[in-house]
């Protein structure tokens, strides 16, 4: 490529990274101010850190989002993919409307319904119902992204697998699912983004005794919310992507879609 | 090696939610007591207290507004034991009968309150609430920024006259409340803020759209950190996050103090009370801290750690001097004629002024 | 195809379409149903809403739609809405893309720690990078001191970026950003990079081949992308909410404050069934022109075709 081209490139992507990274690092570098406001920069200290490890209650706060953000992500990245490819393969509007939907209506509406069906079943309130809900609407981020993954693609691959005598299966597994891991992996980050923070549905889902992470930052909204949030999101972030990369490297073909000997 | 890997990554799915279930189990070890309340509404030594006296956990969730109470309320939401919301929305629950009456031969405690705070006009008897804590609304102000301007701080003036506006352009917040600001403009323009007559709210409107030009933002959670820093001078804010910026602005060596104001038209008084659901699981435990509450050491120590009002005579001897000499926390009886508490409205008139809020919020 | 290969096709079909259709019934489209039903019934006189059945007659009214139609106000902030859900998912577009671009053309070793750290940012709290925005855009701090000083040199009043709609689109274009990367390159990453060569060797410059040859090839990518930014967007309140100013509440705040502080449930379930019509009629007209002019195919079966 000539370099002038991949310069401009570089640029362009460099100002998006500094837009991402700006506001992350005050948040990094706020954890250690030494003021119960994220307002202004006071003074350095580790207070904060000190705090949140004697903190339980944020603590099991994180833990309860982490439980469920895998959760969610990891059915709702099945349930996405199935729904995907089946958008692909067999258009229906049914399916189409039952993708979007969750995606189009508003977190406060879904999370009363999800709240009145909930009691009308006698279900308990808890972290489970918390994580039914998160999967509801995370499905529909995953099945568009597999869908606009397979999209050109035609069937002509997975047909010559099947012809060769692969189980239906099989040539998903071998075929059509390694072409489409990237769709995947991008889905499943979206899913999990989109669950550990979510509000107003865990709101509405929660049980009498659950706290997940947002929940109990949101109640201090009206009070002060502390560097401790920082420090608690900053750990928190890194424990995401420390077991992102000990996932990686355990399973070494998820995150990569195969080897293209052309490349 | 990789097979183990490989099956347990495929297994992956499978286990994950059957992890969360086992640490969804509810813990059968020891009584619990659910408490929704107000985030930073209680002292962790007060819980620890209640918690060795009763041999039980105290299991705190959180909501940040009465609205959001009774809108999970309304959906169904039970599992609680306790909630604290402020009188209006006491009004509603009792009226939507969703509390249980009162036990009050376990409340012994009971004669500790203020009788001017008992007997309410939502409770008569105190059958459903006990009062709990209260703040006032109220302009919170830089005191320095103010002297320089030459603006007067004792009058709702100063937050809808434009002709004091001009100097704090782009320096005033006001709450994110359709309430509280029409309380406030009501009693501005003498009314009480309970009034409902169209007429005197559409004036309230008129007020509220001449001086939003100059406010800020309308904001109920953010205002006390930019006050703190210094960007905005001025607020339309709650007495106990004023004195809770005050706190934090002499901790950060600020070279001004955030004062409490409070007007003379009057303003609007919050009280929030303890009342317990009708499916509440452990009624029991909820009584034994209500009563618990009501005694003077556990309630003064709210006082001490956020500076909200006290409605308990008992608590005076352990409060800080500093506080109760403050008369917005404490206001003096001549003061206190003048507060009102907010009402709750029926649905016609919720409708009528929802959307006079939607206009002044997304006008031109 | 045989009778036995239609069957087990359509066996296939129901095994992998069926798990998700059953789970989002349940639990999306039942407890939705429940709140369209909500939307022709009265609101509680404390809440909730009215029950079902008054004096023995089914109580089912249309006077909450009757208001939306009637109140030009609700249709003049939903297109407002509308504009900064657009604005949002443009300026996403342009930022996002040559991100996506950068991390779909890099080599394996690089491509999955910078596609990580494009999402990395979003897994701490909303609300603390909300406050860290605030930071950037008060008005004492660097930016904003030096945007009012160019104006004060043209004689321009400073300006507020803080509490402004300016600060309300910063905010929506920075937490949509990753929704519009992660669908860009998932379909980027599929391009045949030796079609860019050939093109390059037949005389095409760089803005000809980028036009003519990778902007087709991803608008599958770009409309997914487009969709997972816009249709969020367009509900959204908490942003301005937080950092909006007097007069820049949007359509999502007007549905939350329904369902909160005027508890009037029925208005609210109208407003949001108005906004999901909506959101989904645009981005089916959207599919719709994709398809049509330019030739995109959106399945399996016109690709066969």
């Amino acid at each position: 490529m000539p370099s002038r081209r991949r310069f401009g490139l570089w640029l362009a992507a460099a100002a998006g990274y500094a837009f991402l990274y700006v506001p992350l690092a005050i948040v990094v570098v706020y954890s250690f101010n030494d003021s119960r406001l994220n307002a202004e920069w006071v003074g350095f200290t580790l207070n904060w850190y000190r705090t949140l490890f004697g903190d339980d209650a944020m603590i099991s706060a994180a833990g309860n989002s982490l439980a469920i953000a895998l959760t969610a992500s990891a059915v709702s990245t099945v349930l996405g993919t199935a729904a995907g490819v089946a958008m692909h393969r067999y258009p229906s509007r049914l399916l189409s409307f039952l993708v979007l939907a969750p995606i189009a209506i508003p977190e406060i509406l879904m999370g009363v319904s999800l709240l009145i069906f909930f009691v009308l079943l006698n279900f308990t309130l808890g972290l489970v119902s918390v994580a039914l809900a998160h999967i509801a609407f995370c499905i529909g981020f995953v099945a568009i992204v597999v869908r606009a993954r397979l999209a050109g693609m035609d069937e002509s691959l997975t047909e010559a697998a099947r012809d060769c005598g692969a189980t239906p299966w099989n040539a998903f597994r071998y075929v059509t699912l390694p072409l489409i891991m990237p769709g995947v992996i991008a889905g499943a980050l979206m899913a999990f983004t989109l669950s550990i923070d979510d509000f107003v549905i865990t709101f509405f889902t929660a049980g009498a005794g659950t706290v997940t992470l947002p929940l109990q930052i949101y109640s201090m909204i009206k009070i002060a919310v502390t560097p401790e949030v920082n420090a608690v999101s900053s750990l928190l972030m890194l424990l995401t992507l420390a077991l992102i990369i000990v996932a990686s490297k355990v399973s070494p073909t998820i995150l990569r879609s195969q080897e293209d000997p052309a490349r | 090696m990789n097979t183990i890997f490989s099956a347990a990554r495929r297994a992956l799915p499978a286990w994950l939610p059957l992890a969360l279930l086992l640490v969804a189990a509810p813990s059968l070890a020891k009584d619990e007591f659910h408490l929704y309340n107000w985030n930073n509404y209680i002292a962790p030594e007060t819980i620890k207290r209640f918690e060795d006296s009763c041999k039980c956990e105290v299991v705190q969730t959180y909501y940040s507004s009465n609205e959001e109470l009774l809108a999970k309320i309304a959906a169904g939401a039970k599992g609680y034991d306790m909630y604290v919301p402020t009188s209006n929305a006491v009004d509603a629950l009792i009226k939507g009968k969703k509390l249980m009456p009162l036990d009050q031969s376990k409340l012994t405690n009971l004669k500790n309150i203020d009788p001017r705070f008992l007997n309410a006009y939502f409770d008569p008897g105190n059958k459903y609430s006990v009062p709990y804590a209260m703040s006032t609304t109220i302009i919170g102000y830089n005191d320095v920024k103010m002297k320089e301007l030459g603006l007067p701080t004792d009058t709702w003036a100063v937050i809808f006259e434009p002709k004091y506006l001009e100097k704090v352009k782009g320096r005033v917040t006001v709450l994110d409340d359709e309430g509280e600001l029409f309380g406030a403009a009501l009693k501005y323009l003498g009314y009480s803020v309970n009034d409902t007559d169209e007429k005197h709210w559409k004036e309230a409107q008129a007020l509220i759209n001449r001086a939003k030009p100059y406010w800020a933002a309308f904001n109920a959670s953010s205002y006390i950190k930019e006050l703190t820093v210094g960007n905005i001078w001025l607020v339309h804010g709650y007495s106990n996050d004023i004195f809770q910026a005050n706190l934090d602005a002499q901790a950060a060596k600020r070279p001004f103090h955030l004062v409490q104001g409070m007007p003379k038209e009057g303003a609007v008084l919050a009280v929030d009370n303890m009342v317990i659901p009708k499916d509440a699981p452990r009624p029991d435990l909820a009584l034994k801290f209500m009563n618990f509450m009501l005694e003077g050491k556990n309630s003064a120590e709210l006082t001490n750690l956020i500076g909200s009002g006290n409605p308990n005579l008992d608590a005076v001897k352990y409060i800080k001097p500093e506080i109760l000499k403050n008369p917005a926390i404490f206001p003096d009886k001549e003061v206190a004629a003048r507060l009102e508490q907010l009402r709750d409205l029926t649905a016609a008139q919720r409708r009528l002024r929802s959307r006079m809020w939607t206009e002044i919020k997304a006008g031109r | 195809m045989t009778v036995a290969a239609r069957r087990a096709r359509s066996f296939g079909r129901w095994l992998v379409a069926g798990p998700p259709i059953v789970y989002l019934v349940v639990f999306f489209a039942i407890p939705s149903l429940i709140m369209v039903l909500a939307s022709f019934r009265t609101p509680g006189e404390f809440g909730g809403l009215a029950p079902l059945y008054e004096g023995g007659t089914l109580d089912l009214n249309l006077d909450s739609y009757a208001r939306f139609f009637s109140e030009t106000i609700y249709a003049r902030i939903f297109l407002k809405s509308v504009g900064y859900a657009l604005a949002t998912t443009l300026f996403c577009l342009a930022l996002a893309y040559p991100l996506a671009v950068l991390i779909a053309r890099s080599s394996k070793r690089y491509r999955d720690l910078l596609l990580l750290a494009v999402i990395l940012p979003f897994w701490s709290n909303f609300l603390i990078r909300i406050y860290a925005w605030m930071i950037i855009l008060g008005p004492n701090a660097a930016l904003a001191r030096s945007v009012n000083g160019v104006l004060a040199w043209f004689g321009h009043d400073p300006v507020p970026l803080l509490f402004s709609a300016f600060a309300v689109l910063v905010c929506l274009v920075y937490v949509s950003l990753p929704f519009m990367v992660l669908p860009l390159y998932a379909n980027l990453e599929k391009h045949d990079p030796a079609l860019l060569e050939a093109a390059q060797d037949l005389g095409a410059s760089a803005w000809q081949r980028f036009w003519r040859i990778t902007f087709p090839l991803s608008l599958p990518g770009v409309y997914a992308g487009a969709a997972l930014v816009f249709i969020p967007a367009l509900g959204i309140f908490a942003i301005p909410d937080i950092l909006g100013g007097p007069a820049d509440s949007l359509i999502g705040n007007v549905i939350k404050q329904q369902f909160l502080e005027t508890r009037d449930w029925p208005f609210g379930s109208v407003l949001s069934i108005v906004l999901t019509v909506a959101a989904l009629a645009i981005a089916g007209l959207a599919a719709w022109v994709a398809r049509r002019n330019l030739g995109i195919p959106s399945s399996a079966k016109e690709a066969r075709a």
